[in-house]
């Protein structure tokens, strides 16, 4: 098999940046988040009230503050792979860790509103439209969570390739998020 | 084409965090009907195509993978502001 065809044997999925395997998780990944808002969308529907009076009970600038967290991590890991093109390797790896750091900072941000939401008596049982908050963010921030372990592995291991697969798993990460804050905070 | 690149991805960022601010500003005008959400909805959408070609560099990819994506985006903004539409007429 020539370098031309074997390059090709991942298909359409060969023409992204970054590994086809995981270009198969994002989609996989957006397909999941794409129910879990339609699912939402539809349930405030149904529960309109509840939704009205659990959106009202949220933080919209604690969520902004954490958007503008997640958009500055996922231009620094943009930048650590153009960085990279050019053989800067230190500045690659500054780069990441910066991004790997707000990565931390969303985390901390999200574990302060939920512990502001449990104590005063919010939680996962408490109606359909917290029910939802907490499945969506928390299955959200455990992707967070991962994003930041991939990019430690990939500033360690620092090849290009790695590079733009492990950031391209960030950005899928970072435009989930984009998405559902306005959905759950703002939209309603 | 390093340089472009990265100066593409620091435009989208300025963007992102101008268009963030702008539906932030929209919550808090207390503007929740459907040019609010349209607003803010719009703006989600125009927000995550930014991220798709410029982080995540599918502006040099097939037309067929920016369609299918930028095709996510639309559907879930449609799905939210038709959900916010259906409440307003039930008032």
């Amino acid at each position: 098999m020539d370098t031309a065809r074997e390059n090709r044997t991942w298909g359409a999925l060969s023409d992204l940046p970054g590994h086809p395997m995981m270009w198969v998780l994002i989609l996989t990944e957006t397909v999941t988040f794409g129910l879990l808002f339609a699912i939402f969308a539809i349930t405030g529907v149904v529960h309109s009230d509840v939704f009205s009076a659990g959106r009202a009970q949220l933080d919209p600038v604690l969520g902004g503050v954490n958007t503008l967290v997640l958009i500055t991590s996922g231009w620094l890991a943009a930048l650590a792979v153009e960085a990279r093109v050019i053989g800067r390797r230190t500045i690659a790896r500054l780069l990441l860790a910066g991004a790997a750091a707000l990565g931390c900072v969303f985390t901390a941000i999200k574990v302060v509103e939920y512990a502001t939401k449990v104590s005063v008596g919010i939680g996962l049982e408490t109606d359909t439209f917290f029910t939802l908050y907490f499945l969506a963010t928390g299955f959200h921030l455990l992707h967070v969570i991962l994003g930041v372990i991939i990019i430690a592995a990939v500033a360690m291991y620092d090849s290009l390739d790695n590079l733009k697969t492990g950031t391209a798993f960030w950005h899928m990460v970072d435009l989930v998020w984009v998405v559902m804050y306005p959905l759950i905070y703002l939209v309603g | 084409m390093t340089r472009i690149a990265a100066r593409q991805a620091t435009r989208a960022w300025f963007l992102l965090v101008l268009f963030t601010a702008l539906s932030m500003i929209v919550w808090h005008v207390g503007a929740r009907g459907l040019v609010g959400s349209g607003i803010v909805l719009a703006a989600t959408v125009l927000k995550g195509r930014w991220m798709l070609m410029d982080f995540l560099k599918l502006r040099h990819a097939p037309s067929g993978w920016q369609i299918a994506l930028s095709s996510w985006l639309i559907l879930v903004a449609v799905s939210a502001w038709s959900a916010t539409a259906i409440n307003l007429l039930r008032g």
